[in-house]
């Protein structure tokens, strides 16, 4: 299906997540429905357990779902195989984690390059990598390697890497979560100026009510179901 | 945007990652170089020894095959000749008679062993060594011989003096001391005249009807022996239907014997190697991909998609088995470069260590390929490795439906036929069979052997760690703390101890399989060894001097124990259950049957024999002659235990019934007779004894000439220095067998140790976690050091038990000896593999131990 403007950015139709332990089956989403327009910024909220986390992972095509549908820029993605929906990814996400996820055998440039890397873009992406990194204000540290980095300086370089591409969707799961107030506000105002250069969606996961309150719209979840909408 | 990731992208990638993490990958390139090593190094030793021996085997026979026979080359034999010319085959031609010499100061004359042989080309391989060192060729140019030292003792002629033989006068130009071949000849009958063919024929000693015997020896183009050897011997039995045809294999029944176990010992330990080797590198491999887990995850989640990845990780393990590879093959070479000069301690001779490319690149090869195979199941499981990973680790999803998981497991179970088929191709290569078909048998049994084995290793693993388990539940057996501790840590999810257990099992299996074939190779060789055989041989002793040669032996200081007295006779084989033996039902070599055989008789089995059928007897009764035959004879006559024989010996008929079949590697002359009757079924008969003795090479020609001087008519005849060239091929065969299998059990320790070292990065997050919650170092390291003596004790009862079980087969299959167990090796080996596994576990986790708790949960 192709994409046109007034389509949502993420269409989420009666969507369902259960996961086996070894005694029992946990019901973690029970049948979510919402849309994100195209340039939203939803906070997802919750306490831990809610299902958020899950629920991004589930957006950005990184786990199935048990049932139900999730449509991006109008494309299913449920029911992809994994190849499917790793060319989804490099062509329209981006993603930023609680826990950084840089590869630790690369430098901070190969790390931001990576994605394009992996999406056989080449050519211009280097010197782009490196505009980004100077964005994020780590020029000088380029070839540092991430153990060589501080916590926000390493998820600095994971948002350099996330807009690498200019993918019109962006995942954020806690991208604060790990990191001291300063350097927190530091990555969100980073973040937030980045989306509104790039003009990207962007679906955050945080439990930081003031993080969430500079959001265009803010989804409460509770126990795998939506409790509030507010926008 | 394209669609799939360049090849010099990948590569960059692979490169990137293997740079930046230098030290965790040289472990990995250690593990693979290792395993290319002793594969490689294991193959090249026992290529250069098989070289070292079989030429040292060949000197034996002077050639690498020869053909007798009594009669000239026809036309077609002479045709078969020039074809063997054509493929660049060298001949060179014998003739052996008997006749008589005599001189001026000689009282009679002397029955003498002639042989006519070509200067120029005889002998192919060794030499013949003269009392003053001079070329054979310079010594029988124009009318002159050589002659053997006793023939100067029992002639009481020298060097210089003229003699005649047949109708001519020589001169003796020559005293030969060694004759390379001598035990290849006809019967040694007397002194030795060596002569060239032109002087025999002048001498008339070449009439027709002459009982003279023609000897081909022929020589293979180098390397291509062992290639050619097969059809070159299938041509001449065509041909030399009559004739009696030997190859450099054969050259001596010790030899043949000690050179066929230690070459399928050599293949053996070179695929065990190999399996070894592989080991060491799919373990390396698997728990470098294993710590991959999360990198993987991340590319997933950034777009990456499983081939790229595949294909990243895939270049990434070509470039280390590459570096491995590379890194063994160098390590080889410098030991094969030192080698020559450490062997050169031991031994005069040193072995040729060729540097053929083609091996190194062989060599290169199978290291590939065999990283390639084994790094299949964990790069495949790439595919499985799903990028919510990141976010959940421990959980797993509701369990797809079997139709899913049946897909899912597709690819694991085609991995799996190709590392069976990978495996077997290579192990049909290393064996260097005869033929494809025995190839791919062998290859196919290695295979199912090795499956089974694994299996079994499995259960047995499984099956250990419930009872350890079960036991350490029970109240009564309250273990102290960190015992318990050590204990449950095999069970903490993701240890994968019992994957550990099986690699670890296997290589002390494979170890302790090598260590006990060795052991028992090298007792049998040593057995066999010519120390303290007999070297010297009284002949031609009659009843009425017997028991004078006897009191002359035991007298005499130089001979050493006690001299062997050995009756013979003349026997006729007429008839065998009833049908008689004539030209028509005996053919080719059987033929030698028609005429009379030296037969003996004996209470005990000879010396050096071994039954095949049937059984020795005890307590025969005299009046009923039984008959015990040498596999040859059996096999050349069809005579199987249980058949009806009957004998013409000295005019009187004898009938025996065969009781047994036996095989001899003795080199007494008349002692390996072909049938030996039980005691009392010759007494009618008129005997010839012979004495067999052991006596220092040095005093040899002095009880040669005592002998002489007292009973002229018996011949004496000196075996040592053919006797010493047995013993150094067998030592040798020894060291060989020694060093490879030293050289594996090493590469086997080595492998061991890793297999236990690959589980340090799942330890790192545990020690973390237990000093945080305040356990010290030293409890911290009693609690593994439990768990790593509980799977070494383990690993080496399970490996102990294979071994065992695995040594039996093999000894009683291929190298056709029997197994005796002993306690102490499996000892060693169970304590060892606890030592082994607390001091690889040590090294591994030492730094872990001192890691501060915060570098590692940041790092998270």
């Amino acid at each position: 299906m192709a994409s046109t403007e007034t389509q949502p950015a993420i269409c989420v139709r009666d969507l369902h997540k259960s996961i086996a332990t070894a005694t029992h089956t946990v019901d973690i989403l029970r049948g979510l429905s919402f849309d994100v327009p195209r340039g939203q910024f939803v906070a997802i909220m919750g306490a831990s357990g809610s299902g958020k986390s899950t629920l991004l992972g589930l957006l950005a095509g990184l786990d199935n779902a048990s049932s139900g549908s999730i449509q991006l820029d109008g494309e299913e993605i449920t029911g992809l195989d994994e190849d499917s929906l790793a060319r989804l990814r490099a062509r329209k996400l981006g993603f930023v984690f609680q826990s950084y996820q840089l590869i630790p055998t690369l430098t901070a440039e190969e790390n931001v390059l990576l994605p394009a890397e992996l999406a056989g873009v080449n050519g211009a992406s280097a010197e782009r990598a490196r505009a980004l990194l100077e964005n994020v204000g780590l020029a000088e540290r380029c070839d540092h390697y991430p153990v060589q980095l501080s916590g926000g300086e390493q998820q600095r370089v994971a948002l350099a890497r996330a807009f690498v591409l200019k993918p019109p969707i962006l995942m954020a799961d806690e991208p604060t979560g790990n990191l001291d107030t300063a350097n927190g506000s530091v990555v969100l105002d980073l973040l937030l100026t980045l989306n509104k250069q790039e003009g990207t969606t962007l679906v955050m996961v945080t439990h930081d009510p003031a993080l969430a309150a500079r959001a265009d719209r803010r989804i409460m979840m509770r126990d795998g179901v939506i409790i509030a909408d507010e926008q | 945007m394209s669609n799939s990731i360049p090849l010099k992208t990948a590569l960059r990638i692979a490169w990137r990652e293997s740079r930046a993490s230098a030290a965790k990958f040289a472990f990995v390139i250690l593990a693979v170089a290792v395993g290319v090593g002793s594969l490689t190094g294991v193959r090249g030793f026992s290529r250069a020894f098989r070289t070292m021996l079989l030429q040292d085997a060949r000197t034996l026979m002077a050639a690498d095959m020869t053909v007798r026979v009594f009669e000239l080359p026809t036309p077609e034999q002479q045709q078969l000749f020039d074809s063997f010319a054509s493929r660049g085959i060298d001949r060179t031609w014998i003739t052996e008679t008997v006749s008589m010499l005599s001189a001026p100061s000689m009282t009679a004359p002397l029955l003498v062993a002639v042989k006519a042989v070509e200067p120029a080309k005889y002998p192919f391989y060794g030499e013949i060594k003269t009392l003053d060192n001079r070329p054979l060729s310079e010594m029988l140019a124009g009318a002159s011989i050589a002659v053997s030292d006793d023939l100067l003792v029992r002639g009481g002629v020298k060097q210089g003096d003229r003699v005649k033989l047949g109708g001519e006068e020589f001169v003796i130009a020559g005293v030969l001391t060694y004759e390379p071949d001598r035990m290849s000849g006809s019967v040694n009958v007397g002194p030795r005249v060596m002569i060239t063919r032109p002087n025999l024929e002048k001498a008339g000693l070449l009439q027709p009807g002459s009982r003279s015997s023609q000897r081909f020896l022929f020589r293979f183009p180098p390397l291509k022996a062992d290639a050619m050897i097969q059809s070159t011997r299938g041509e001449l039995t065509k041909a030399f239907p009559d004739g009696v045809i030997a190859d450099y294999r054969q050259t001596h029944p010790l030899i043949t014997r000690g050179l066929d176990n230690a070459t399928n010992f050599l293949s053996l330990v070179s695929l065990i190697a190999l399996v070894v080797g592989s080991l060491g590198v799919a373990m390396a491999m698997q728990s470098h991909l294993q710590q991959k887990l999360d990198s993987i995850a991340i590319m997933k989640s950034l777009g990456g998609r499983s081939s790229q990845i595949l294909r990243i990780y895939l270049l990434q393990a070509m470039m280390l088995a590459m570096a491995g590879g590379a890194a063994g093959l160098a390590v080889g070479v410098i030991v094969q470069k030192a080698f020559p000069l450490l062997i050169a301690r031991f031994f005069p001779v040193a072995p040729v260590v060729e540097f053929a490319w083609m091996s190194i690149l062989e060599g290169f090869g199978l290291s590939i390929l065999s990283t390639l195979l084994f790094v299949l199941p964990p790069l495949l499981s790439i595919r499985q490795i799903r990028p919510i990973l990141i976010f959940r680790r421990d959980m797993e999803g509701v369990p797809a439906p079997l139709k899913e998981r049946w897909k899912q497991w597709r690819a694991p179970i085609a991995a799996g036929l190709l590392i069976c088929f990978g495996v077997a191709g290579m192990a049909s290569f290393l064996i260097d069979a005869p033929n494809l078909q025995i190839a791919a048998r062998i290859g196919g049994w290695f295979v199912g052997g090795l499956i089974g084995a694994l299996l079994l290793l499995l259960g047995l693993s499984w099956l250990l760690l419930r009872g350890l388990r079960k036991l350490s539940r029970v109240a009564v057996l309250r273990l102290p703390t960190l015992a318990r501790h050590g204990l449950a840590n095999l069970y903490r999810p993701g240890n994968h101890a019992e994957a550990v257990l099986v690699a670890f099992s296997l290589g002390v299996m494979f170890t302790l399989t090598i260590y006990l074939l060795q052991h028992s190779l090298l007792s049998q060789i040593a057995a066999s060894a010519p120390p303290g055989m007999p070297n010297v041989f009284l002949i031609n002793i009659t009843s009425t001097d017997r028991e004078d040669v006897n009191a002359f032996l035991k007298a005499r200081k130089d001979v050493e124990g006690n001299p062997e007295v050995i009756a013979t006779a003349a026997g006729h084989l007429k008839l065998i259950d009833g049908r008689a033996m004539n030209e028509t039902t005996l053919k080719g070599p059987a033929r030698r049957f028609l005429r009379a055989r030296t037969i003996t008789w004996s209470r005990e089995m000879p010396p050096q024999s071994e039954i095949l059928h049937g059984a020795w007897w005890k307590n025969p009764d005299p009046k009923t002659p039984l008959v015990s035959v040498l596999d040859d004879a059996a096999k050349a006559l069809d005579l199987r235990v249980g058949a009806g024989t009957e004998w013409e010996v000295s005019g009187k008929r004898i009938s025996a019934r065969v009781v047994a079949v036996h095989r001899n590697e003795s080199v007494r002359p008349g002692s390996n007779a072909e049938f030996v009757f039980s005691p009392g079924a010759l007494d009618s008969a008129p005997v010839l004894y012979f004495a067999a003795v052991r006596a220092a090479p040095a005093h040899i020609p002095v009880l040669q000439k005592a002998s002489f001087e007292k009973f002229p008519a018996i011949t004496v005849i000196n075996l040592a220095d053919v006797l010493d060239r047995v013993q150094e091929v067998i030592d040798q065969v020894a060291l060989v067998v020694r060093f490879i299998s030293a050289f594996a059990i090493l590469a086997g320790v080595i492998i061991l140790a890793s297999s236990i070292a690959g589980s340090r990065l799942r330890r790192v997050r545990e020690v973390v976690i237990l000093k945080t919650l305040g356990a010290t170092r030293a409890k911290v390291a009693a609690i593994f050091s439990v768990e790593f003596c509980i799977l070494g004790l383990v690993a080496g009862v399970m490996g102990s038990l294979l071994a065992v079980a695995f040594t039996n087969v093999l000894m009683a299959r291929v190298l056709d000896a029997e197994f005796r167990f002993e306690w102490a090796p499996n000892f060693v080996a169970v304590a060892g593999s606890a030592l082994i596994a607390i001091l690889a576990g040590w090294m591994a986790s030492f730094r872990i131990l001192g890691q501060k708790p915060l570098e590692i949960l940041r790092g998270e």
